[in-house]
């Protein structure tokens, strides 16, 4: 292999960081006011949602596992916060518990993943799927119909700005502080080890069932925290709030370099990965294709990111294949 | 004083198989203890044991003096017993430094990973082996990336890097070069000098008698007997490992080796796990593959069957060259493969007797669509003939025991009239009632002109079987053994490769 390519194998995000590139280059071109201040921002606001499941999706995947159940923990979070703050009259501090309960939603339902596929061994695919319609039909109960508000105070923090900074532009922050938290700690080591050869994670003594469990919950946390900014975004209550949540995260994650085979990538890539599924909405938007097109070329797309990814990722496995 | 680790009367089964019926083992404090036995006779379950991979049914374990439970390896690891696993603990994805670290990684201030720590850490221990560590072994290597050999050295630092009392070396030096071996050896004379014991397993018999201290003999899933190395020899040791009854215990069938006409002749076989391998079956002969388990006898039985092609060689099938590349292509020329491993290779699981008959005979006859119905007496007459016992051929297959399970995989490929049959270890698990029916029904095969290649991993069954053993060892065929050589005693000398 030559020296060029082995960089970029070990660096698979920065393939993606190249996708970026040239996708708002593309998109600079169609939409000169791409570079302004308002449309950056709303832009980002759009990919904050999944930008946020998908680092919750890197460390189950890395870890080996998948999960389908995200979008409909998003709307379960979403209902339970909503409903819980206009029981709680609507002020500041009902907002706050409202946010505490909808986190607590999102923990619980990656623990409930975790437990059902590490510990009682379901197999991971087909279980969340299944808790997937759990929780949406949780969801439904908890509020039948699209409805219900937030105050103002809620969704004019999350428009607003903090020092001068918008408030998105924090949590972005934010979220990659807590990547950035999570990369250093020995967890990062074990879920990679978990999901890179699990035999081998046991035999060193590492507690696979937890691991995998604390994966989960991350997940369910960051579910929770990408429902919260969607939340923000509509001010109100929907149980058919996030369906495409799961599968877009998925692709963010595998776009930003991560294996589904699980043991190799990052959640920063991931957040790359959803950047860039965001801007290949925006430039099929934006060319004006004709209509029946679009969805089409939107696919195509996203396969050739797939495709550069996969293809440097897998000239480095070729050599390591025999071992597994 | 009391040993470092006292083990008695240790016991084990696997379902109908008794692994363990006896282990005893008495390890010092430094020392260098070697552990020996035939294939099948527990050492390996044994060790398994001490790791708390596997949980002992009965019997006793004393660490100084005091019982231990050895619940799960995170257990004996914090008694401080480590196990050197070949090749299974390491994480192709991740670097070598994260894998000699993994689990006890280096950190910083506030619980934080340093890479400073790991990298300086990560290169002192492989400071120990850079004299013979080849290109590229290095902290930031991904693993997946090593070869063999570096892989071994890999698995010996991470053991190393956690300060054991007692470490066991499992094959560590199976896939090591001589000036490997001695950095090694060198290794353990110094964790010895520091008071580190050592339980050291090798199928090389020159090393044990050139590094253990003593060595505990394992037969048949009990002890039999332990030695002090300067006082004894090659000769005693074997002796002890095949017993007393190193008689041939088998039912003679007096027929000629090599009796019919070549069926299938293989020349330089080659693949990642074999070299050079050249053998003749004839026609109606049971050749035996032999030797320590995983030395490539699955990967050439799963070569000639296109599960696993060969890179190189060719194969002659009644005289004519034919390339096999595929299972489909195998069937077709009348191969058939039986592995030992049922669940994996061979069950539809949940499925009919009948379905699991059908897709040998598919196969072989390239029917895309079939009627049941004409199928049916076929399949009945060739089940029938094994004396499988079963329901109807509705049932479920995992309404059969182990032993009939396996009668039907092979009924499979007599319904279709199979002509060499190669047998991947296909009595394991099963008991010995089933078994000795089984070994009555390859022998009827070979009596109608079957060629026949068997590998087990137990030697007994090879001796009462075969007309023919070759002995493997890594990859390499390093014996023949026929007529008055057929005996337990010269097999496992070959195995453990005479003055190798």
């Amino acid at each position: 292999m030559n020296p060029a390519l082995r960089f970029l194998s070990r660096r698979v995000w920065l393939v993606t960081l190249a996708a970026l590139i040239v996708l708002v280059i593309v998109n600079w071109i169609l939409q000169p006011n791409l570079m302004t201040p308002n449309v950056i921002k709303s832009n980002l606001t759009v990919f904050l949602p999944v930008a946020l499941a998908a680092i919750g999706q890197t460390y189950v995947i890395l870890a080996g596992d998948i999960d389908l159940s995200v979008g409909t923990t998003a709307a379960l979070v979403n209902v339970v916060t909503v409903t819980v703050i206009t029981a709680l009259g609507a002020d500041l501090d009902a907002v706050l518990v409202g946010m505490a309960a909808g986190v607590g939603v999102g923990i619980a339902c990656g623990l409930f993943n975790g437990v059902l596929v590490a510990l009682l061994r379901f197999q991971a695919i087909v279980t969340t799927f299944a808790t997937g319609i759990l929780f949406g039909a949780l969801a439904l109960l908890v509020m039948p119909t699209a409805g219900g508000s937030v105050p103002a105070i809620y969704w004019r923090s999350y428009s607003g700005a903090l020092l001068g900074i918008p408030v998105i532009y924090w949590i972005y922050a934010a979220a990659l502080l807590v990547v950035a938290l999570i990369a250093a700690r020995p967890f990062i080591k074990h879920v990679a080890a978990v999901g890179g050869h699990r035999a081998a994670a046991f035999q060193t003594g590492l507690r696979t069932a937890r691991v995998r469990i604390g994966a989960y919950v991350l997940c369910g946390l960051f579910s929770a925290f990408a429902a919260l900014c969607l939340t923000g975004e509509t001010a109100s209550g929907d149980p058919l709030l996030g369906r495409t949540l799961a599968l877009s995260s998925i692709l963010a994650v595998v776009v930003g370099g991560t294996a589904l085979a699980g043991g190799k990538g990052s959640a920063f890539g991931s957040v790359l990965g959803a950047l860039v599924i965001g801007m290949i909405g925006n430039v099929v938007f934006f060319a004006k294709p004709p209509f029946e097109y679009q969805t089409l070329i939107q696919g195509l797309i996203t396969l050739a990111a797939l495709a550069g990814g996969v293809f440097i990722a897998r000239r480095q496995d070729s050599r390591g294949r025999g071992l597994a | 004083m009391a040993p470092l680790l006292d083990i008695s009367a240790v016991a084990k089964r696997f379902g109908a198989v008794t692994a363990l019926s006896d282990g005893a083992l008495r390890v010092e404090a430094g020392e260098i203890h070697a552990l020996l036995g035939a294939n099948g006779s527990g050492k390996s379950t044994l060790c398994k044991i001490i790791a708390g991979t596997v949980a002992r049914d009965s019997g006793r374990v004393h660490l100084d003096g005091a019982e231990v439970a050895l619940s799960d390896p995170r257990s004996a690891e914090r008694l401080g017993i480590g196990l050197f696993y070949q090749e299974l603990s390491l994480v192709p994805q991740l670097t070598v430094a994260d894998n000699i670290f993994l689990g006890d990684e280096r950190t910083g201030r506030g619980g934080f990973l340093s890479g400073r720590r790991k990298r300086e850490d990560a290169a002192t221990l492989l400071a120990r082996v850079a004299a013979v560590a080849g290109p590229g072994l290095t902290p930031d290597a991904l693993v997946g990336r090593l070869s063999a050999d570096q892989r071994q050295l890999v698995e010996i630092l991470k053991v190393l890097s956690r300060r054991h009392r007692l470490i066991i070396f499992d094959e560590a030096t199976a896939a090591l070069d001589r000036r490997q071996v001695e950095v090694f050896f060198e290794i353990l004379r110094k964790l010895r000098a520091d008071g580190v014991s050592i339980i050291f397993i090798s199928h090389r018999m020159d090393e044990i008698f050139a590094i253990a201290d003593r060595i505990t003999v394992l037969r048949n899933g009990a002890t039999a007997a332990t030695f002090v190395t300067s006082e004894t020899n090659r000769t005693e040791v074997v002796h002890a490992m095949v017993g007393e009854t190193a008689i041939r215990e088998r039912v003679e069938h007096a027929k000629p080796a090599s009796a019919g006409k070549p069926l299938v002749t293989l020349k330089n076989a080659t693949s990642r796990r074999l070299h050079d391998v050249t053998l003749t079956l004839g026609e109606g002969e049971i050749l035996g593959l032999g030797g320590l388990q995983g030395q490539g006898q699955s990967t050439l039985l799963q070569g000639l069957f296109g599960a696993l092609p060969f890179a190189r060689g060719t194969i002659e099938i009644d005289g004519a060259p034919h390339a096999i590349r595929s299972p489909a292509t195998a069937i077709r020329h009348g191969f058939a493969y039986v592995s030992g491993d049922r669940g994996r290779d061979a069950a539809l699981h949940g499925r009919s007797i009948f379905e699991n008959l059908a897709p040998a005979a598919i196969v072989r006859e390239r029917r895309f669509v079939f009627w049941p119905r004409q199928l049916r007496p076929r399949f009945e007459a060739a089940v029938k003939a094994l004396n499988t016992r079963y329901a109807s051929l509705e049932a479920p297959i995992g309404s059969l025991s182990g032993g009939n399970q396996q009668k039907v995989f092979i009924a499979r490929w007599l319904a279709t009239g199979s002509r060499v049959l190669l047998l991947d270890d296909p009595a394991k698990g099963i008991d010995l009632a089933a078994k000795a029916d089984f070994f009555a029904l390859i022998r009827g095969l070979a009596a109608e002109g079957v060629g026949i290649i068997f590998y087990a991993s137990e030697d007994a069954e090879l001796l009462s079987l075969c007309d023919r053993i070759l002995v493997f060892n890594s990859g390499r065929i390093s014996a023949e053994l026929s007529g008055p050589t057929l005996t337990s005693f010269h097999l496992t000398h070959a195995a453990y490769g005479e003055a190798a």
